[in-house]
């Protein structure tokens, strides 16, 4: 049955599902030559010529590239004295271990030109690795810079082209994908994402969420147990992948896709519907947590009430250049009114950490989530910041828009932002601008500090908005996407619940309106505790929206003051998740079997 | 596609400070291009060739290592001799 050596069938492996659904297709392996992919996949004999030519063109592509650069540098240039390292370089690219070996390794493995670069340049590099010399050993990095300029060309990443097209029905496989490489992905060919890395809240999950694609993470090792080409079957509700699926196993997963599918449709229902607790007496509203402005109409039609998190960087990614004000006042305006008179909260640029846009330039940081990101980024490159803020200051006077500034860690920040966003109303009044001048102000809560002192950040803005994710991350030190330390980010920790109570009492005793945006709020096991804490302004996933309202419209606020009673007398996190996921479970067992049971495993 | 001709070898001392590193490499390769005849160069029992960069850098040539130039064409002589000028010279700053 299946085609590769290995000849087992129905090989059973275990990770997170992070993206519900059920996918069957074809494996495509990716994997990360510094920051862009290298796809893997299976090509048929006669393909074989077209693949090599892919290859050459993308090696003369390069060679010419090297030897404009060459021609440009002056000899009195400092680097006059050793343009020769880009002859060394043009004379790897003709060398025939790697011209001829990468040529012969397409025809006798029969795989994409990517591939066979990517396994022609580790070879080289493995051998040179045995060298004892450091100096030669070095030389190591030579040949692979070569080897990616090519990968480059032929991903057609010098020009605009996103990432190489995948064959349809693909489904991903790799150790681990940036938000950058998930934004690039086209969703007409890829049915799901089987990944290594990531937990529940890793970047990848919350794309892959919103991209609705089945997704499986911390599958640890999963991208070197399948073979590209290989039948796999993704079920991203119980996170389970199985790799060679027999004709029986498929047949089931068929069955399964189907009352998925069918389940959604009777969820959807319940997105038409008002979120208001079963008493009648805590109305909620639910937004939705978006990136793309193609995203609204999908939104809408989840039954969001506007947009509480507009993530701007996307704008930024995947691109050489910074999006104009104009590009950005189109996108902004778009979403705002697409959404009026529903509110639409745009996050200021928050590039940096795992999600930095190479057209910033950041130098590399050796711990960039506690580096130069966020509003540290802006307020370090006024030009950028005011740009942005020109384009949703003039957009906003199309709806109903609100600012939020993410990482604020200080009021200093705050203050020096603010000072930033009237000098652009007072540019944008002389010049004679339409404009919305008075434009609601609020933080982003991320930073365990802005928590602390939210009291004196509350007087200088409009709302507040707590980011759990990162705040999280913060709180409990620990990075999401490490595999080894996941397991103890957890969303029901009694300090995140403590702090998240902090933070609603202040915003109470000082008169302004709090909410949620984090992916905490889109997990039913976390919204009978949000209630109880009286949150009533929650932004999410737009896929998670249906489900959030289905359980408030069950529920009654003296169930959910109990639950958050008996919640913050546990002093630990797993019994925390034990109790109210055993509550979910029986309350709604049929959702928690369909939709839930893998993801919270 | 083979060269006649008799075949001639010369053992040599790589005498600049990095060994055979990538500018020599280089030059090697760009010199040897003009050349018609089959130029190797053998070092402990491993023959590259001459023409690749690859090569001659996977020979892992270190500084006072000992190397044979094996050629066989019409121009072999002249082509050793552009090998010895190129491996033999002392370049204070090689890089």
């Amino acid at each position: 049955m299946p085609d590769s050596n290995n000849n087992r069938i129905n090989i059973l492996v275990k990770g997170i599902g992070v993206s519900g659904g059920v996918a069957i297709g074809q494996a495509v392996l990716v994997e990360r030559l510094t920051s862009e992919l290298a796809p893997r996949w299976i090509i048929n004999a006669e393909d074989v010529p077209r693949e090599v030519q892919r290859f050459e063109e993308a090696v003369e592509t390069a060679v010419d590239r090297l030897k404009t650069i060459k021609n440009h540098i002056q000899p009195q240039h400092p680097l006059g004295n050793h343009t020769y390292i880009l002859d060394t370089h043009i004379l790897l690219l003709q060398d025939r271990m790697f011209y001829e070996g990468t040529k012969k390794y397409i025809a006798s493995e029969l795989v994409n030109a990517e591939w066979a670069v990517a396994e022609v340049v580790g070879k080289i590099t493995a051998t040179f690795d045995t060298i004892e010399d450091e100096y030669l050993k070095e030389r190591a990095r030579d040949i692979y810079f070569v080897g990616e300029r090519v990968m480059r060309n032929l991903m057609g990443l010098s020009s605009q082209t996103k990432i190489h097209q995948m064959p349809p029905n693909s489904i991903i496989i790799s150790h681990d994908l940036s938000p950058a490489d998930t934004a690039q992905i086209k969703r007409e060919s890829v049915l799901a994402f089987a990944i290594d890395m990531g937990g529940r809240t890793s970047h990848t999950a919350i794309m892959a969420r919103s991209l609705k694609i089945p997704a499986v993470t911390g599958l640890e090792n999963i991208s070197h147990r399948i073979q590209a080409g290989d039948k796999i079957v993704v079920d991203g509700s119980t996170g389970v992948v199985i790799v060679h699926p027999d004709p029986d196993t498929i047949f089931r997963y068929r069955e399964r896709q189907e009352i998925y599918r069918k389940y959604q449709e009777s969820l959807m229902t319940f997105g038409r519907l008002p979120a208001v607790t079963r008493d009648g007496s805590h109305p909620v509203r639910i937004a939705a947590n978006i990136e793309f402005v193609d995203e609204i109409e999908m939104a809408v039609n989840h039954g969001s009430e506007g947009i509480g998190l507009f993530r701007t960087e996307y704008l930024f990614m995947g691109r050489q250049d910074l999006p104009s004000e104009d590009e950005q006042y189109e996108a902004y305006r778009q979403v705002i009114a697409y959404n009026a008179p529903s509110p639409v909260t745009i996050r200021t640029l928050d590039a940096g950490a795992d999600k930095i846009a190479t057209s910033l330039n950041v130098a590399p940081e050796s711990n960039p989530a506690l580096g130069m990101r966020a509003i540290r980024l802006c307020l370090g490159h006024p030009d950028l910041f005011k740009t942005q803020l020109r384009a949703v200051l003039r957009a906003a006077a199309h709806g109903n828009c609100r600012i939020m500034l993410p990482m604020i860690s200080c009021l200093t920040e705050l203050l020096a932002a603010k000072e930033i966003i009237e000098e652009v109303k007072s540019e944008l009044a002389a010049a004679g601008k339409q404009f919305q001048p008075k434009v609601k102000l609020g933080l982003l809560l991320e930073v365990p500090s802005a928590v602390a002192i939210a009291d004196l950040l509350a007087k200088e803005v409009d709302f507040f908005s707590i980011g759990t994710n990162d705040l999280i991350q913060y709180a409990l030190a620990i990075d999401r996407v490490n595999e080894h330390v996941n397991y103890l980010y957890d969303t029901l920790h009694p300090a995140v619940l403590r702090m998240i109570r902090h933070v609603s009492r202040v915003g109470e005793a000082r008169g302004i309106p709090v909410g949620m945006c984090g992916e905490m709020a889109g997990d039913p096991v976390n919204v009978p505790i949000l209630l109880g804490l009286g949150f009533a302004d929650l932004s999410m996933n737009p896929l998670a929206i249906p489900m959030v309202k289905k359980l408030i419209r069950s529920v009654s606020m003296d169930e959910c003051l109990e639950l958050t009673r008996q919640a913050f007398e546990m002093s630990e996190a797993r019994p925390i998740h034990e109790f109210l996921e055993a509550w979910l479970r029986e309350r709604f067992p049929y959702d928690y079997f369909l939709d839930y049971a893998g993801a919270a495993a | 596609m083979t060269c006649d001709g008799e075949v001639h070898e010369k053992t040599m001392t790589i005498g600049n400070q990095l060994g055979l590193h990538a500018r020599v490499a280089t030059m090697m390769v760009q010199a040897m291009r003009n050349f018609s005849c089959h130029v190797t160069v053998v070092k402990d029992g491993v023959e590259v060739d001459a023409k690749s960069v690859l090569g001659l850098l996977l020979l892992a040539a270190t500084p006072g290592s000992q190397i044979l130039v094996r050629a066989q064409g019409p121009d072999s002589v002249k082509a050793i001799e552009e090998i010895r000028r190129l491996v033999e010279h002392q370049e204070p700053n090689a890089n």
